[in-house]
């Protein structure tokens, strides 16, 4: 529902014929309850002549209060006028003074809220993501078991420290290997695909040959507890 | 306190979004009563720490103590929020006669509000609370959580009472606010 901002109009500090009234009344500090509204018409008049930049229909709403306060006047001066028969009930002085109120009760509650606001005591609440859950499986025992796994290979000698030819792999060179292999037992582990000793460099290009044989649909992938062995099975009718 | 009035105090910390009594009656397999009667409890008991439990209608949350703001805000970076006088004074409106009509307000204030309302909106103080069944349907609006928050107030039920009107001659002191803001209609 929220649309362009529209244009704000507030000029002479003034936003409504309602705001100016009480103003007036203010000023004059007089009661709302027992000031005749008709001896407020010339105040009135004079500050919305000085309204004359105002849109025109801005201008129709202080005007509409201003006839009214002219049409109260002209009564307390000519008590013996008899009001107009089809005159409707929302020119009568206590239906302005009841909507003067309700206004004045208003702009009370709007400056007890400013106070609230500039005082500044404001509450805040909790923010931020949904709490992150462990993955299932993730119990202290598996962890506990891919840390042996870890001190096992950290066991080993280094692969630093091998004197081996440099090695060259490539990820088709790997691929087609696997795919062989996978054609030839349905089932097969990650474990066995990395041989005995794996080189850093060769579980790489292993597991991503692995991922792209899975994203063609040949092999489906399968590891059933957090840190656990990877089963590589052979897809159906591939 | 209570078991249950510990384990809604629990629940509550870590909630994010209010949380209706019924699902604290739900996740805490007791009755409505009795979690009614828990939250009273840790309503009471709030009111010694640094947080408050607060409400609107049926959700519940836990809020940091609008005593502490500056502390939490310093903490947060948070920008102090500011409103003119004529957002202010449409404010007023909805929140003490929610759900209000943009056709209320402005009868009230005597001006257009489409601006106020764009502003309040945007602010996420009022929100839209359905329409209501008369001709033209016109939207109803409402305050929201935000609301609450800002001005630090635990429900509706605390909001500001306006016992004078302002500068009105000798006659000042008058029992405007006779009776507290009506409930929200149930939609």
């Amino acid at each position: 529902m929220i649309g362009p901002e529209p244009p704000r109009v507030s000029i002479e500090g003034f936003e409504g014929p309602l705001e100016l009234l009480l103003e007036l009344v203010e000023e004059r500090k007089l009661d709302i309850l027992t000031v005749r509204l008709g001896d407020l018409a010339d105040g009135y008049l004079a500050r919305v002549r000085a309204l004359a930049e105002l849109p025109a229909e801005e201008v129709a709403a202080f005007l509409a209060v201003a006839s009214r306060l002219v049409l109260l006047k002209a009564r307390s001066l000519l008590p013996s006028l008899e009001p107009v028969a089809e005159e409707d009930e929302g020119a009568s002085e206590e239906e302005l003074r009841a909507r003067l109120l309700e206004y004045a009760t208003v702009r009370g509650r709007a400056s007890l809220l400013g106070d609230r606001l500039r005082a500044g005591e404001r509450a805040f609440h909790r923010e931020g993501g949904t709490v992150e859950l462990p993955p299932r499986g993730g119990d202290t025992s598996a962890l506990a078991a891919a840390w042996a796994k870890v001190l096992a290979l950290a066991a080993r000698p280094k692969e630093e420290d091998l004197v081996a030819p440099a090695e060259r792999y490539s990820v088709e060179q790997r691929t087609e290997e696997i795919e062989a292999l996978v054609a030839e037992h349905e089932t097969l582990s990650f474990a066995t695909l990395l041989g005995e000793r794996p080189t850093l460099g060769y579980a790489i290009v292993t597991f991503i040959a692995l991922l792209d044989l899975y994203r063609r649909i040949v092999i489906d992938i399968d590891q059933d507890e957090l840190f656990g062995e990877i089963t590589i099975r052979r897809k159906a009718g591939s | 306190m209570t078991p249950l009035a510990r384990a809604i105090q629990a629940v509550l910390f870590v909630a994010e979004k209010p949380v209706s009594r019924g699902e604290l009656v739900k996740i805490t397999g007791s009755t409505p009563r009795a979690v009614e009667a828990a939250l009273g409890e840790l309503g009471a008991v709030a009111e010694d720490t640094g947080l408050r439990l607060a409400h609107e209608g049926d959700d519940w949350q836990l809020i940091t103590a609008p005593e502490y703001a500056s502390y939490v805000a310093a903490y947060l970076g948070a920008d102090r929020l500011r409103l003119s006088s004529a957002a202010l004074e449409t404010l007023a409106v909805v929140a003490y006669k929610q759900p209000a009509t943009r056709a209320e307000v402005e009868a009230i204030r005597g001006v257009n509000c489409d601006q106020t309302f764009y502003t309040l909106m945007q602010r996420r103080l009022i929100e839209e609370r359905g329409r209501r069944e008369a001709p033209g349907r016109p939207i109803l609006y409402g305050t929201t959580w935000e609301f609450l928050e800002c001005f630090g107030l635990t429900s509706l039920d605390e909001l500001p009472r306006v016992l004078t009107l302002p500068e009105t001659g000798e006659a000042g002191l008058r029992p405007v606010e006779a009776a507290g803001p009506t409930r929200p209609e149930q939609l």
